[in-house]
């Protein structure tokens, strides 16, 4: 049915992917294009993942995606409650101002942040990359507050009248209900510092802390690429999001409680 | 000591809610950004102190014919691409949406390339798009179409890059999916128990209580648009004769291959400003059609 | 059932930040356990200081006393990635072990962003003490301060270098105004491969030194063939580099033009000049009259998504030597190399990358003591393995000189010709788009009118020039 003809599209491109991680390099742009390698080079996995120290640069990235994940949670979801659910003066003009600090791309505040962050001697450790978190990052916060909207504000009141301030609102009330959301910004931040790419370039000098991105680029010299080698990589190194992604998905399917207030 | 009034109280406890988002907003934000601007009125190479030249920057961009290639091919970029992504992401949502054992296959299968990191997914479409061995042309060739020469024809390689930009869809799903859960199941059966199809019931039920939502999704794709970069560095590097020529492609290749790091700061806030205004629209627009259940106070 | 689940998150969560506070202090801190050889223990003192700096900047060396127990570090940035690091590491340690006072750091970043990031150091003042750069980014980092004048250390009394060991022509790319910067890592001029089995399928002879263009056009004819009659090509004659600019530069030369005046100056009577008119039209012929080159499969890369010369689909492939180990170990490919074909003379460019000493560093001596043995004979024994000794007698001793492939890549030496960056630092910014944009262009539309498009070409680039005072 549709779903599986959606699917299969969408699976192709990963196949020959998968294919071409166990060909040698100058099997895989072969005309006409061999679906299945024979033989398949298994080798191109273990000779792949010690290109370069993989197993440390996961470890870091792990450790950075760790942290990034709890600041996140912590800070986005009572900066997003403020702004859905707390009435204040400017707080409309604020909201457009987190909406613009997204639109500034990164190329251009990349050197004064450099230079900031090396006046408080941050550079080569993965501080640039997790203490920001904890700040808040516009997207969450944005999501979370669209999120927080939907949410009737019944029980809300309800907890007000019960004398409840904003915190015990929060972890009482709006925690349990947000469950998908919450899921989406672990699930997204997860990803996005995984895959980030620009920041631990220039934070991370020593390559003992280097991430997994910057492991991946390791496979594109300026002239040759070592193709098989960067889909086997690519692909390892996707795995720890896709196992994230599935394990949060029992929090998708079971769904909120908010249809329980009807009854 | 006065009592505070409810009202005070409430816009202190705001102001001390966000506090960590303003402080971060100064120091990683504000500050960068407002350096950037004053760089953006100099001529600095990165290499030498920077050097104070005025507007010149700005009176440049307007002379600049790249400049105005890389706003057109941003455009155009846009306008393929959000609608698709909005549309198709729902669709993709609501696929993955049903009770059906296994779902949470299909669902990663649909995720997974958003995941993929950027040089591996646009390496894997060069491939599919090339023009006497890959996939594409291939497949078009078994139903007798001659495919074109994608990322290497000036006419074709855009189109090539939305295409590309497609298999990510699954990210923007995932959005909607959080937000469809949030849509209780009950209005949607009582509608259609009273007489409405399931299309009605979806249009006049399920939308509108998606459609902050679809808010989000909109301003983040106008965003992410404006700034595509990786898919064109690679897979193109802005030809043929400039046909991907992206904005921040333009920008990053003057700010560190063109050692103008000036005029490239001066672009990204004209780039910043465009942004702002067309979400400023969005935003006022907002009121029209965005419908929240908890409503805004 | 909420509440229990709310208690699980809230455990996972309370949990996961005592981890993460845990791991966030303890990561960046501690010294990790060495896995590869690159440990060393990071405790660089970074000074603030502004960027100023001083462009005529002469280096004294002086025999800085050290602080008892103190060891330098050293930090070494380079662009090149994953095995291609082995011959760093490897001298790494064979200099620590000869020099305990010093500990070297590589900070290898792997393709295009090298830029960007040691850019964004040296803004912020704190880039390595050694740089690789590549030889087109000399002029521009160079005029700019960016490094310090060699001069003194070669000649100096305490590490002197003879740099009349070097092989012909690697040493010029890393000079400027006369001085010496950047000492030669690994070059390439170009060559031709060819794979024997085609030519000896066709019973073709291989080609020879000091061919010509009628010669190479002829051979590419003959062996561009459409097998099995479906009006495809099957077998192309040769497989070139697309719009490639700095390997276009082969072309201008050898059809005796140059792409700018000597002084820098302009372009006008250059890049519109007769010779290279005729170099364009003669490469887009290749392409769409005699069509004995395939098209390009993608325009980055220079035609680095061609794969034909590797599938043993085109009998000839015109590039430099970084794809050579591959080829060698290629079943399709019984590799050959012979020299570019000579036009109106026989020419060549070279590719070149190199290392210097980073002017702010404050460890100039010591660097100095690294970067001689790096790229001086010591080092080129190992890199010998890798690439292409840059010294003399390590190419003798090691036979490359005279093997059938690597000889000729060193051959090719003789017979360079300048490359257009040596000329102004800013080609990149000027000539170089508009001439891609040209390349691109009689690529694509074999109707194009070239004196016209290059016309066009350098009226662009002669603005950009002006911008750019």
């Amino acid at each position: 049915m549709l779903l599986l003809s959606v699917a299969a599209l969408f699976l192709i491109p990963l196949l020959w992917m998968i294919s071409s991680s166990l060909k040698p390099d100058y099997a895989i742009f072969a005309v006409p294009p061999q679906l299945i390698p024979n033989p398949p080079r298994w080798a191109n996995y273990p000779e792949a993942m010690t290109f370069v120290p993989f197993g440390r640069y996961t470890l870091n990235t792990l450790l950075i995606s760790a942290v990034s994940i709890v600041g996140n949670l912590i800070s986005c979801t009572v900066i997003a409650y403020a702004f859905a659910r707390l009435r204040a003066p400017g707080r409309d003009a604020l909201f457009l101002v987190l909406l613009a600090t997204m639109m500034l791309p990164y190329p251009v505040t990349m050197v004064p942040l450099y230079v900031l962050f090396n006046a408080l001697g941050w550079i080569n450790t993965f501080l640039p990359l997790t203490v920001p978190t904890f700040f808040g990052s516009a997207l969450y916060i944005f999501l979370l507050r669209q999120f927080f909207l939907t949410l009737p504000t019944d029980l809300e009141d309800a907890a007000r009248i019960d004398g409840a301030n904003t915190a015990r609102i929060i972890w009482h009330v709006i925690l349990p209900l947000s469950r998908p959301a919450l899921a989406t910004v672990a699930i997204f931040t997860f990803q996005a510092t995984w895959n980030d790419f620009l920041a631990p370039l220039i934070y991370l000098q020593n390559p003992q802390n280097y991430t997994v991105t910057l492991g991946l680029q390791f496979f594109r010299t300026s002239y040759t690429t070592s193709w098989a080698y960067l889909m086997a990589a690519s692909l390892i190194t996707m795995l720890p999001v896709v196992l994230v992604f599935l394990l949060a998905q029992r929090l998708f399917i079971e769904g909120i409680a908010l249809t329980g207030l009807k009854g | 000591m006065a009592r505070l009034s409810a009202t005070r109280r409430e816009a202190l406890t705001f102001y001390l809610c966000i506090s960590p988002w303003l402080v971060g907003l100064l120091l990683f934000v504000l500050g960068p950004m407002v350096v950037s601007l004053g760089i953006s009125f100099t001529r600095w190479d990165l290499l030498t102190p920077p050097r104070f030249v005025g507007i010149r920057n700005y009176e440049r961009m307007l002379n600049d014919p790249l400049f105005w290639q890389s706003l057109k091919v941003t455009a155009l970029y846009t306008l393929l691409y959000v609608p698709t992504e909005l549309v198709g992401g729902l669709a993709l949502a609501l696929l993955m949406n049903q009770r059906v054992p296994g779902i949470a296959v299909f669902r990663t299968i649909f995720y997974l390339p958003s995941v993929i990191s950027g040089v591996a997914f646009v390496v894997v479409w060069m491939w599919i798009f090339h023009p006497e061995a890959g996939l594409l042309n291939l497949a078009l060739a078994q139903v007798g179409i001659t495919g074109p020469r994608w990322l290497t024809d000036p006419r074709t390689a855009l189109s090539a890059l939305w295409l590309m930009s497609l298999w990510g869809l699954g990210r923007t799903a995932v959005i909607y999916l959080a937000g469809l859960k949030g849509v209780p199941k009950e209005l949607h059966e009582a509608a259609v128990i009273d007489g409405a199809t399931s299309w009605q019931a979806f249009r006049h039920i399920t939308i509108p209580l998606l459609t902050p939502t679809i808010f989000f999704n909109l301003i983040l794709s106008l965003i992410a648009t404006f700034q595509t970069f990786t898919s064109a560095f690679v897979a193109t590097n802005g030809g043929p004769l400039d046909a991907t020529l992206f904005y921040v492609l333009y920008l990053y290749r003057q700010a560190f291959e063109r050692f103008s790091m000036g005029y490239a700061s001066a672009l990204a806030w004209v780039l910043f400003v465009i942004i702002l205004s067309l979400t400023l629209l969005v935003v006022r627009s907002a009121d029209r059609w965005v419908y929240y259940e908890g409503a805004r106070r | 059932m909420h509440r229990s689940l709310g208690r699980v998150m809230s455990f996972t969560v309370l949990f996961a930040t005592l981890a993460g506070l845990l791991a966030a202090c303890g990561g960046a801190a501690s010294t990790p356990p060495p896995v590869e050889r690159t440990v060393v223990v990071e405790a660089t003192v970074i000074v603030e200081r502004t960027v100023e700096v001083p462009r005529d900047v002469v280096v004294t060396p002086t025999a800085a006393p050290q602080a008892e127990g103190a060891k330098i570090v050293l930090r070494v940035g380079t662009g090149d990635s994953g095995e291609g690091l082995t011959p760093h590491l490897k001298i790494i340690e064979q200099f620590e072990q000869a020099n305990p006072d010093i500990q070297v750091q590589l900070e290898p970043v792997g393709s295009g962003d090298y830029y960007a990031r040691i850019l964004t150091q040296i803004a912020a003042g704190d880039p390595p003490d050694i740089l690789q750069i590549g030889d087109d980014a000399v002029p521009q980092f160079v005029q700019k301060g960016a490094f310090a004048d060699l001069g003194p250390f070669i000649s100096g009394s305490s590490y002197p270098l003879d740099t009349g060991i070097y092989l012909p022509g690697v040493l010029d790319p890393g000079q400027w105004d006369g001085k010496q910067y950047l000492l030669p890592k690994d070059f390439s001029p170009l060559a031709v491969y060819y794979n024997k089995k085609l030519f000896d399928q066709y019973k073709l002879p291989y080609p020879t030194e000091a061919w010509t263009w009628e010669e190479f056009l002829a051979t590419a004819q003959a062996l561009t063939k459409d097998t099995d009659g479906d009006g495809k090509t099957d077998v192309w004659g040769v497989q070139l580099p697309g719009p490639w600019t700095s390997g276009f530069e082969y072309w201008v030369a050898a059809a005796g033009g140059r792409l700018i005046s000597e002084d820098g100056s302009t372009f006008e009577g250059y890049l519109d000049s007769p010779e290279t008119a005729t170099a364009v039209q003669f490469y887009s012929d290749l392409y769409n009259e005699y069509k004995v080159a395939p098209p390009p499969a993608d325009l980055n890369a220079f035609g680095g998504g061609n794969s034909e010369f590797e599938s043993g689909k085109a009998a000839m492939r015109l590039f430099g030597r970084w794809p050579q180990a591959g080829l060698k170990e290629n079943p399709n490919v019984d590799l050959g190399v012979v020299g570019p074909p000579a036009g109106v003379e026989r020419a060549n460019v070279l590719f070149w990358g190199g290392f210097g000493i980073s002017a702010l560093s404050e460890n100039q001596e010591a660097a100095w003591r690294f970067l001689s043995y790096y790229v001086g004979a010591q080092g080129a024994e190992v890199w010998k393995d890798w690439a292409l000794p840059t010294v003399a007698s390590v190419a003798e001793a090691s036979g490359q000189a005279n093997d059938p492939i690597e000889g000729v890549w060193i051959g090719e030496l003789d017979h360079l010709a300048p490359r257009a960056y040596v000329s102004t630092p800013y080609w990149g910014a000027t000539a170089d788009p508009a001439l891609r944009r040209v390349l691109e262009q009689v690529i694509i539309d074999p109707a194009t009118d070239v004196p016209a498009a290059l016309k066009a070409a350098v009226q662009e680039a002669q603005q950009a020039l002006e911008d750019q005072q």
